[in-house]
């Protein structure tokens, strides 16, 4: 084996075996970088999640008390309440009880 | 290590072998039953690839944890949000945002409803007098 195609092997298996997975690395590493959030903030936004999630039942609780100490409540409200509800959430998170009511009013 | 919401983890409860196709899914929120056909579809289709899928598949199951208990979901909303949190945290960030300015103008519509009432009632009583 004459010296270029020795050459020519090794650099060869040296970018297959060494700076391809290196180069493979390194992307995955920068993509983990970007996509995910750090421990603190993950806790946080688990806090952040539950907090909004009780309090949107206890918002629903507060709401049906109102509502039904005093009809008047429900009806000034309904069109912009309903015109948002499209923008800001998501179908399956209004519980169903609540969309039922404001129709029937 | 401790337990994360955005770490990959078997999921032997719902898993039919190990767990690798149940734990994607749960993952990613892509239904189960596509992902185990996916997974079979692509072996298939690369003639096995000299055995490279399945063993894949049994080096996922050595290297990945069982999934901790107290990562368990309390419903399919909660799950829902940290699939979503795995593939594009800030806009889950955004949700939770826009959930709680809901909360507050909802808040303040029941304020503003409840003073005007008691305005209202404070007026026939004036009216009374």
């Amino acid at each position: 084996m004459d010296a270029p195609v020795f050459f020519v092997t090794i650099v060869a298996i040296l970018t297959t075996l060494v700076g391809l997975p290196w180069m493979i690395f390194h992307y995955i590493t920068q993509w983990k970088k970007n996509a995910s959030i750090t421990v603190e903030d993950e806790n946080l936004l688990d806090e952040l999640h539950a907090l909004a999630r009780r309090l949107e039942d206890r918002m629903n609780t507060i709401e049906r008390i109102v509502a039904a100490d005093s009809p008047s409540f429900r009806p000034s409200l309904r069109e912009d309440r309903d015109e948002d509800l499209e923008l800001t959430r998501s179908p399956t998170r209004e519980p169903l009880t609540t969309r039922t009511r404001r129709r029937d009013h | 290590m401790t337990p994360r919401r955005t770490r990959f983890y078997l999921d032997k409860q719902n898993g039919k072998f190990l767990g690798v196709c149940a734990g994607i899914a749960d993952y990613t929120g892509i239904d189960v039953l596509l992902v185990r056909v996916g997974f079979m579809l692509l072996n298939f289709a690369t003639g096995f690839f000299g055995g490279f899928g399945l063993l894949a598949y049994f080096m996922v199951a050595w290297l990945a944890d069982k999934k901790p208990h107290e990562l368990d979901y309390v419903d399919r909303e909660d799950r829902k949000f940290w699939q979503k949190v795995r593939a594009r945290p800030g806009a889950s960030i955004r949700d939770v945002r826009s959930s709680f300015r809901d909360i507050d103008r909802r808040l303040a519509d029941v304020e503003m409803h409840i003073t005007s009432q008691n305005r209202r009632l404070a007026d026939e009583i004036e009216a009374l007098r």
